[in-house]
C-alpha cells in the first residue's frame, strides 16, 4: 500500500517550491541573466506516481535521464487518498557541463497532489508541457486508476514497469483495452522488456552459426535464473523465446534472492544447449553455444539493471516496433 | 545459413546486421589503425554490435607476435577509444585479433593469409566473409590488390562476400584514380568496394539528406528561386606538425581536401531526392551533382574562380607559426597550396546562378568544418532601410564540426517603440540535445562495410568525375604558361585578400565564423 506521509526533506530536494500559477514566470526567472546556460528539450517526460516512496528516486532518476535526454521533466506524486486536498509544486533546472564551460539544462517541474483525481492530474500534465515536443508518460501507478482515456489519447510513448505490478493479469488487460482503444495509438516501452534486451541480443548470438541454427527444432526447455520480484520479466523473454521459435517449450523459472534481474537463460534439448550467463557484477555476459561435441564461447555487453539507466536506455531506441504488442497475447495467457 | 533463418536475430534490428566475417588491415601497424581503426571496432564490440566469432587480421611488413600486436594496440586504445577501456572486455576482444606478417609484394605471404583465414572459418564451422581494409600507403595499393587476387583472396568463399575498403587518397589525379579504379575492379566488383570518406560517416554530414527531406519546408525552397548562395568552410588552426608535410607537400589542399571531402558535402546539399535510401539511388544522385559542375578550364577561368595560397609566419591563439615553405618536411620553394577558395557553379535547373563557396585553409584561426545556406532577401522589406539589413538574409547554417549541429538565422523585431530589426539565431546543437555521444565517422563506416551498405562510400563514377574537375584546375596551375598566382596569407588569418575579394566581386562576403 503506498505511503500517503511526505517528509518535508525529500520535498526540498524537489527544488524551488512554486505556487502553481506561477510556474512559468518562476521557470522564466531560473534563465534570466544567465547566459552561460543553455535550455535543451527533446520530449516532455512525465512520471506520475501514487507512491511518495518513490519520490526521491524518481527525482534522481530524472537528473539521471536528462543528462543523456534534454527535456521538460514532470515528476507527479498524487496521493487521491490524502485530505485536505492541496497541490504544490517544485521547480528545478537539471544541468550538466558540456565541454567544460558551457551548462546545459532541463527543466523539471515537480507536483505534489493530494487528494488529486483524475481530471486534476491531467490538467496539470496537459497545461505544463513544452509545447509541439511529444510527451512520454511513465506510469508507475495502477493502470485502472486515473489511467484515463483523455489522457492515453495525448501520450506519444507510454513507459511502464510491468515486473511491479502486483496483478499482472489485470493490469495487461487494462494496458490491452487502452491499446486497442480508438485513440489508444501510443507506443508502449515496458522496462521489464528493456530489461531482458542483453538477453536476448546475446541468446541471437548462440544461434548466429550454422549447426547451432540448424539444431533449433530439437530445443525442449527454457530455464531462467531471476531476481525475486522480476518474474514477469522472465515470463516476458519466454514468451519472446517460444513466440520466435513457434514453438511451445516447457518453460522452468528459478527465482533468486540477490543479483541482477536476469542471471542466466539456458535453451537445452537432445544436443544442443545455449547458455548466457552474466555473473553479478559484471557488465558483460558469456555465451555459450554446444552442438554436439562444439563448444562455443563469446563476451558480450550487458544492460544496466538500474531503473534511470532503461529508461535512458529506451529513449534512445528505435522507435516504432509491434514486437512487444505482438506478444502480449502470448504472456497474458502465461499468466493464467 | 543466412542471418534471417535465426529466428532470434530479426526482431532486435533498427539496422544492418553485420554477419560472421574477418577483417584484414593492410598497414596495420601504421597510425590509422592504432588511432582509428581498433578503437572503432572495440567501441563497436562495446556497444555489442560486432557480429559472431569476428577476426581482426593485421597485415604489415614488421616482425610482430599476436601478443605483442595486441599490447600495442591496447596501449593505442585506451588513449583513443571514445567510450574509455574496460581491460575485461579489451581482454575478450583482444583475442579476435592476430598479426599476420609479410611484404606487401609477396605473394607467399598472402598464400600464407588464406590459410590462416581458412583456419578461422574452421574453427567457426562455416565460412565467414571477408573484408580486406587498405590502410597502407597508397602506392602499396596495386601490389596488394594484385596479390590478393593471384592468392585468390578476392572472392568469397562458400556463398560469403569478400569487400574491400580503400582508404583515401584515391589516387592523385584522374589517371592514377582510373589505374586504381582498374587494379581494384580486376580484382573487386564495384559492388565490394568501398572508398571511405570519413566526412560522410559524420553525423551532421548525414543529417543534410534528413534535414532536406524528411522536412517539407525546406526542399520547397532549396533552389535558385530562393537560395542566394552556398558556402562551405572546412578551417585548420594547425599547419605541418607531426611530420605531415611530406605527404601534404605532395598533395594541397585542392587533392587532399576538395577533390574527396567538400565535392561530397557539395553533391550532399545540392543533389535530387533519391528515388530511395539504397546505396546506388543515392550515388547516383550525387554523382550528377559532381558532372553538373561548371569546368573551370584554362588559367583565366581558373585565375577567376580559384584563389590558392600558402601562409606564411604568423601566430595562432597567439602561439607563433612558420610560414608553409619553412615547415618541416616541405619543400622551401614548394608550389603547394596549403589554402584553397573556389567559387563553383552547378549547372542544373535548380542551382542555375546559384554559386557554390567554398575555402579550406591550414592556419586559419580555428578548427571548424561548416556549411552556411544563404537565402535570398525578401524583394520588399517595408522596415527597414537597407544598410540596416547588411549581411542579415536568412542563413541555414549546418555545422559538421565541432560541435556538430544546424542554426537559423533569422530577422526578428527587437523590443520597443521603434521597428528595428535584429538578427537571432535559432541553434540546435547535437550535443546539447541528445547527451548520448555519437559514434565515431569511422566505426559507422567499417559496421556499414561488414553490413554490405555503400551509401556512405564513393563510387567510381564519383571518384573519377571529381578528379576530372580537379585535374583542369590542377593543370592551370602546375602545366600553363601564365598559371594563376600563388597568394600568400598570415598564419592565423582568415586566408589571403584575394578570398575575400572572390566574394566581394559578387557582391558577398564570407560568413564569420
Amino acid at each position: 500500500m503506498p505511503s500517503a506521509t511526505l517528509n518535508e526533506s525529500d520535498l526540498d530536494r524537489l527544488g524551488l517550491e512554486t505556487p502553481i500559477g506561477r510556474i512559468d514566470r518562476a521557470l522564466k526567472q531560473l534563465w534570466e541573466g544567465d547566459e552561460a546556460k543553455t535550455r535543451a528539450s527533446l520530449i516532455n517526460l512525465a512520471i506520475y506516481t501514487e507512491d511518495s516512496r518513490q519520490l526521491v528516486a524518481d527525482n534522481e532518476l530524472l537528473d539521471h535521464v536528462a543528462a543523456e535526454h534534454a527535456c521538460r521533466a514532470l515528476l507527479i506524486l498524487a496521493l487521491p487518498e490524502a485530505q485536505p486536498p492541496r497541490a504544490r509544486a517544485w521547480i528545478q533546472a537539471l544541468c550538466r557541463p558540456y565541454q567544460g564551460k558551457q551548462i546545459v539544462c532541463s527543466e523539471q517541474i515537480s507536483f505534489v497532489l493530494e487528494g488529486g483525481n483524475a481530471v486534476q492530474v491531467q490538467n496539470i500534465v496537459f497545461a505544463h508541457l513544452d509545447s509541439d515536443l511529444p510527451l512520454v508518460v511513465w506510469w508507475q501507478a495502477d493502470l485502472a486508476k486515473n489511467f484515463e482515456e483523455r489522457l492515453y489519447s495525448r501520450i506519444d510513448t507510454l513507459i511502464l514497469d510491468s515486473a511491479r505490478w502486483e496483478d499482472p493479469a489485470r493490469q495487461f488487460d487494462v494496458l490491452l483495452a487502452a491499446m486497442h482503444a480508438e485513440s489508444g495509438d501510443f507506443d508502449v516501452r515496458d522496462l521489464a522488456w528493456t530489461r531482458s534486451h542483453f538477453m536476448r541480443t546475446a541468446l541471437a548470438t548462440c544461434f548466429q552459426d550454422a549447426t547451432a541454427c540448424h539444431n533449433l527444432d530439437k530445443l525442449q526447455t527454457i530455464h531462467i535464473t531471476h531476481l525475486k520480484g522480476q518474474r514477469t520479466t522472465a515470463l516476458l523473454l519466454a514468451a519472446w523465446i517460444n513466440q520466435r521459435l513457434k514453438a511451445e517449450l516447457r518453460v522452468e523459472l528459478i527465482e533468486k534472492d540477490s543479483g541482477p534481474a536476469l542471471q542466466s537463460l539456458v535453451l537445452e534439448g537432445a544436443g544442443v544447449r545455449g547458455e548466457v550467463r552474466r555473473d553479478c557484477d559484471s557488465c558483460f555476459v558469456r555465451v555459450s553455444s554446444t552442438c554436439g561435441e562444439n563448444t562455443r564461447e563469446d563476451l558480450l555487453p550487458a544492460d544496466v539493471d538500474s531503473d534511470a539507466e532503461l529508461v535512458t536506455e529506451l529513449l534512445s531506441r528505435f522507435h516504432g516496433s509491434t514486437l512487444y504488442s505482438s506478444m502480449l497475447p502470448f504472456v497474458r495467457s502465461m499468466l493464467k | 545459413m543466412s542471418e534471417l533463418e535465426n529466428p532470434f536475430q530479426e526482431t532486435l534490428l533498427s539496422r544492418h546486421r553485420a554477419e560472421p566475417c574477418s577483417v584484414v588491415i593492410f598497414g596495420a601497424t601504421g597510425d590509422l589503425t592504432h588511432r582509428k581503426l581498433i578503437p572503432a571496432i572495440y567501441n563497436i564490440a562495446a556497444a555489442g554490435d560486432l557480429p559472431p566469432q569476428f577476426k581482426v587480421v593485421g597485415f604489415a611488413r614488421r616482425d610482430k607476435t599476436d601478443e605483442g600486436f595486441r599490447a600495442e594496440l591496447e596501449e593505442g586504445n585506451r588513449k583513443n577509444s571514445r567510450q574509455g577501456h574496460n581491460d575485461e572486455l579489451w581482454k575478450s576482444f583482444s583475442q579476435c585479433i592476430h598479426y599476420h606478417r609479410s611484404e606487401f609484394e609477396d605473394l607467399e605471404g598472402y598464400k600464407s593469409l588464406g590459410k590462416l583465414l581458412d583456419q578461422f572459418d574452421a574453427e567457426r564451422g562455416a565460412p565467414a566473409n571477408r573484408l580486406f581494409y587498405l590502410a597502407a600507403a597508397p602506392e602499396a595499393f596495386k601490389p596488394i590488390l594484385e596479390m590478393l587476387k593471384k592468392a585468390g583472396l578476392n572472392e568469397g568463399v562458400g556463398g560469403k562476400w569478400a569487400r574491400v575498403v580503400c582508404e583515401k587518397p584515391f589516387g592523385k589525379d584522374l589517371a592514377t584514380a582510373q589505374g586504381l579504379n582498374a587494379v581494384v575492379a580486376a580484382t573487386f566488383e564495384e559492388k565490394d568496394t568501398y572508398r571511405i570518406d570519413h566526412y560522410l560517416g559524420k553525423e551532421t554530414a548525414q543529417n543534410i539528406m534528413v534535414l532536406r527531406f524528411a522536412n517539407s519546408i525546406f526542399e520547397p525552397n532549396w533552389n535558385s528561386r530562393y537560395i542566394d548562395h552556398v558556402q562551405i568552410t572546412c578551417a585548420e588552426n594547425l599547419g605541418m606538425e607531426g611530420g605531415r608535410g611530406a605527404y601534404y607537400d605532395t598533395a594541397g589542399a585542392l587533392r587532399d581536401m576538395v577533390q574527396n571531402h567538400l565535392l561530397q558535402l557539395v553533391s550532399l546539399v545540392a543533389m535530387e531526392p533519391p528515388t530511395d535510401l539504397s546505396a546506388d539511388s543515392v550515388r547516383d544522385e550525387k554523382v550528377k551533382v559532381i558532372r553538373a559542375l561548371r569546368p573551370l578550364v584554362g588559367p583565366e577561368a581558373v585565375g577567376k574562380n580559384v584563389v590558392r595560397a600558402q601562409y606564411t609566419a604568423g601566430s595562432v591563439d597567439g602561439v607563433p607559426r612558420v610560414g608553409y615553405r619553412e615547415e618541416d618536411r616541405v619543400n622551401p620553394e614548394s608550389n603547394t597550396e596549403p589554402y584553397v577558395a573556389l567559387r563553383l557553379m552547378i549547372d542544373t535547373w535548380r542551382w542555375q546562378g546559384v554559386p557554390f563557396y567554398i575555402r579550406v585553409g591550414k592556419q586559419l584561426p580555428k578548427k571548424a568544418t561548416e556549411i552556411s545556406v544563404h537565402f535570398k532577401k525578401p524583394p520588399q522589406i517595408p522596415f527597414a532601410t537597407s544598410t540596416l539589413l547588411k549581411n542579415s538574409e536568412n542563413t541555414l547554417v549546418i555545422r559538421i564540426q565541432p560541435d556538430e549541429g544546424i542554426a537559423l538565422r533569422i530577422l526578428c523585431k527587437q523590443p520597443g517603440q521603434a521597428m528595428s530589426m535584429q538578427q537571432v539565431k535559432m541553434d540546435f546543437r547535437y550535443s546539447s540535445s541528445f547527451g548520448k555521444a555519437s559514434p565515431e565517422a569511422y566505426e559507422r563506416l567499417l559496421l556499414d562495410a561488414m553490413a554490405g551498405d555503400a551509401t556512405l562510400f564513393a563510387r567510381r563514377d564519383e571518384v573519377e568525375n571529381a578528379w576530372r574537375f580537379i585535374d583542369e584546375i590542377e593543370k592551370a596551375w602546375h602545366k600553363s604558361d601564365a598559371p594563376p598566382t600563388m597568394h600568400e596569407y598570415p598564419a592565423g588569418s582568415w586566408g589571403p585578400k584575394e578570398a575575400d575579394d572572390l566574394l566581394r566581386a559578387d557582391g558577398r562576403e564570407w560568413r564569420l565564423l
